[in-house]
């Protein structure tokens, strides 16, 4: 038993955790440090031998998850593409035994992932969905000179080779208050995984297997979670989505605008989008008006569930916190909840939110948020909720209702809120969130870095 | 393992109605006297679904899809004894499949044993892509299928983590597929059965 540690996010360690945290990227468990500074570097490799060289001396730079409890707080993480494994001469045998939809990318699965008018491929920012991304470096601290410092390490690495190209460089950081790009304090439900030693936060659910989250381990339903071969490549290694949205914040405050005639009303409407207060406050334990006070207390703004809410006169059915983990929510398909969570890591970039913007010039602005969903099995978690949970509302009851922040939405689409005596239906709901890019990526463990780094041929 | 009939990614055909019409002319050239017959007879109406635009989808890897409603159809040899033990189990539950109930997306479900009591034909029709909700049978209803399949050859266990792969093995695509409401779930059309239900109360209230 370990003395009782409070980490970064708030939660408190107290067991001896059985992952092998030595061997799990950082970024995996350590929560994202407020404030926080960052920049996402995605690479292409011209060269194996080069490309192996340059992993080699990264890779002891690579941060793992060993006391992912305590404040200090800066890390690389590293991320290979399918076609990255196959541009670092990763053999035939071992490629074939990572999944398809890994294996053919993000971009290729839009039809699963529901990526399409808007977030079609076709319209992605380059160089995402071309093929050429094949190593993604993301910088993160909780200060701005030691990110600097890490992403100068990186930096020397990859540019002491002709064989490895930056195909794009993107800073990411704090906005004043922490809040998203809409204007929302997020980040705060994450799953709680066993053996890492935490003790879940209140509210935050059971402990999930960490197969799930981690290959090489039990998952929910008992057995490891198929893992690509061989086993120093798989065991402790994870999935990674990678996905980068825009903010249409323009489109967002003229949404409100329309269906609210004073603040209060517009500021109603957009927690009842969210299931949240902008503070964080969630609905359901602050129905009538926001609380700062509880947004901001870990230890109570996620302890909470929909059992005297089931009709959702609080928290909509379809707002996007009950979409993303619906908890003890009846749903109309047998679901374990637990089976389709991930771990989120997200960063925002460009100009914070600004509440006065109404213009479609707004909706241009570069700013939105990065995200990286971190699963054992992350292709198929995030085809699930697209195709089940974000652009659809039968598991619900909603019909064809789609998630009002992260949906992509039809010309006419609409957001219940229930209500008495009857429910009252927002019409013209937009997209505000446009996907412009996005790749799958494999995290490696430092062992599986290792071995592809010291691969011959 | 049954070979799977090239049907699934075939290349969309665009042709005209007309040619379509010449096909089925070449197609039923040498057709029984009925069959011929019933195309002459026939071909204004038979002209009117040619005309039509494709209504066909693919459901997932393998299979069919209308709407939102897609079909599966398994062919499972049976173990030793399993036609019997799974014939048995089936009377006994004369016909509450609360585990189907349970799943939300099933809209029917057919059991025909086939082939002397050699192979179950396993027929169903279903909302959306059937790989979304096989992970979660592993966890909630593991033992509601594993009773039933236990009964086929070389089935892994829902807890394997194979059954998906393995059902997958075994479906055989369907060449056509038909649906009267494509775009009623089975969960939409509980929730207008209540609906349909409450509007004529109100209505017998009002009247």
């Amino acid at each position: 038993m370990l003395s009782v540690k409070e980490s970064v996010g708030g939660q408190v360690v107290t067991h001896a955790p059985t992952l092998d945290l030595d061997e799990i990227q950082a970024i995996v468990l350590r929560p994202r440090p407020a404030p926080y500074f960052g920049t996402h570097v995605l690479l292409r490799i011209d060269d194996a031998a080069a490309g192996r060289e340059f992993l080699r001396r990264l890779t002891p730079h690579i941060g793992s998850s060993a006391h992912w409890w305590s404040a200090a707080n800066t890390w690389l993480a590293i991320g290979i593409s399918y076609a990255g494994l196959e541009a670092l001469g990763v053999p035939q045998d071992s490629l074939q035994s990572f999944p398809e939809a890994f294996r053919v990318g993000m971009a290729a699965r839009a039809r699963q992932l529901r990526d399409e008018g808007v977030n079609d491929p076709k319209h992605w920012e380059a160089p995402f969905g071309t093929g050429q991304v094949h190593i993604g470096v993301s910088a993160l601290s909780d200060s701005e000179e030691n990110w600097r410092r890490a992403l100068e390490i990186a930096r020397k690495q990859y540019e002491a080779f002709s064989g490895v190209t930056v195909l794009r460089s993107q800073n990411f950081g704090f906005q004043p208050g922490d809040l998203n790009p809409l204007g929302y304090k997020d980040g705060i439900d994450q799953p709680a995984i066993e053996g890492s030693g935490a003790e879940p936060l209140p509210g935050q659910g059971p402990l999930i297997k960490a197969g799930e989250f981690i290959l090489g381990y039990p998952g929910e339903a008992g057995a490891p979670l198929p893992m690509p071969q061989p086993d120093i490549l798989g065991r402790n290694s994870t999935y990674v989505g990678f996905r980068k949205y825009q903010s249409r914040v323009g489109a967002f405050n003229r949404f409100l605008r329309a269906h609210g005639s004073t603040e209060e009303e517009r500021e109603l409407l957009a927690a009842k989008l969210v299931g949240r207060w902008r503070s964080g406050a969630p609905l359901t334990l602050a129905p009538e008006a926001d609380d700062a006070v509880l947004g901001a207390d870990a230890q109570r703004n996620n302890d909470f569930d929909y059992a005297n809410d089931v009709r959702g006169l609080k928290a909509p059915l379809g707002c996007h916190i009950r979409r993303m983990n619906p908890r003890d929510t009846q749903l109309t398909r047998l679901t374990d909840v637990n089976l389709h969570r991930l771990i989120r890591r997200g960063t925002t970039y460009g100009p914070p939110y600004d509440p006065n913007a109404v213009s479609p010039e707004a909706d241009e602005i570069p700013r939105g948020a990065i995200f990286m969903f971190i699963s054992a099995k992350a292709m198929a978690t995030m085809e699930f909720l697209q195709q089940e949970w974000i652009d659809e509302g039968n598991f619900v009851g909603l019909g064809e209702e789609r998630d009002p922040i992260i949906g992509r939405q039809e010309e006419g689409a609409s957001f219940t809120i229930p209500h008495e005596p009857v429910r009252r239906r927002v019409h013209g709901i937009d997209t505000f969130n446009v996907l412009r890019g996005g790749e799958y990526f494999f995290m490696p463990s430092i062992s599986a870095l290792t071995w592809i780094a010291n691969l011959s041929g | 393992m049954p070979t799977q009939p090239a049907t699934a990614n075939r290349p969309k055909q665009s042709l005209t109605v007309d040619e379509k019409v010449q096909k089925m002319r070449e197609l039923y050239a040498d057709a029984p006297e009925i069959g011929k017959a019933a195309l002459e007879n026939g071909l204004p109406t038979l002209t009117e679904a040619l005309a039509a635009p494709s209504a066909k989808q693919t459901a997932g890897r393998i299979g069919l899809r209308q709407g939102k409603v897609s079909e599966l159809c398994v062919f499972l040899p049976f173990v030793k004894g399993g036609a019997k033990r799974l014939r048995g189990f089936l009377e006994l539950l004369d016909g509450n499949f609360r585990a189907a109930d349970a799943v939300g997306t099933v809209h029917d479900m057919r059991f025909v044993f086939v082939d002397n009591d050699t192979k179950l034909l396993f027929a169903t029709a279903y909302d959306g892509d059937f790989d979304p909700y096989i992970d979660d049978f592993a966890t909630k209803i593991p033992n509601a299928m594993d009773l039933w399949l236990c009964n086929c050859e070389g089935y892994p266990g829902m807890r394997s983590g194979k059954a998906k792969q393995w059902i997958f093995d075994h479906q055989i695509a369907a060449e056509a597929w038909y649906v009267n409401s494509p775009n009623l779930t089975a969960a939409e059309t509980r929730r207008l059965e209540k609906v349909g239900k409450a509007v004529e109360e109100l209505l017998d209230k009002i009247g």
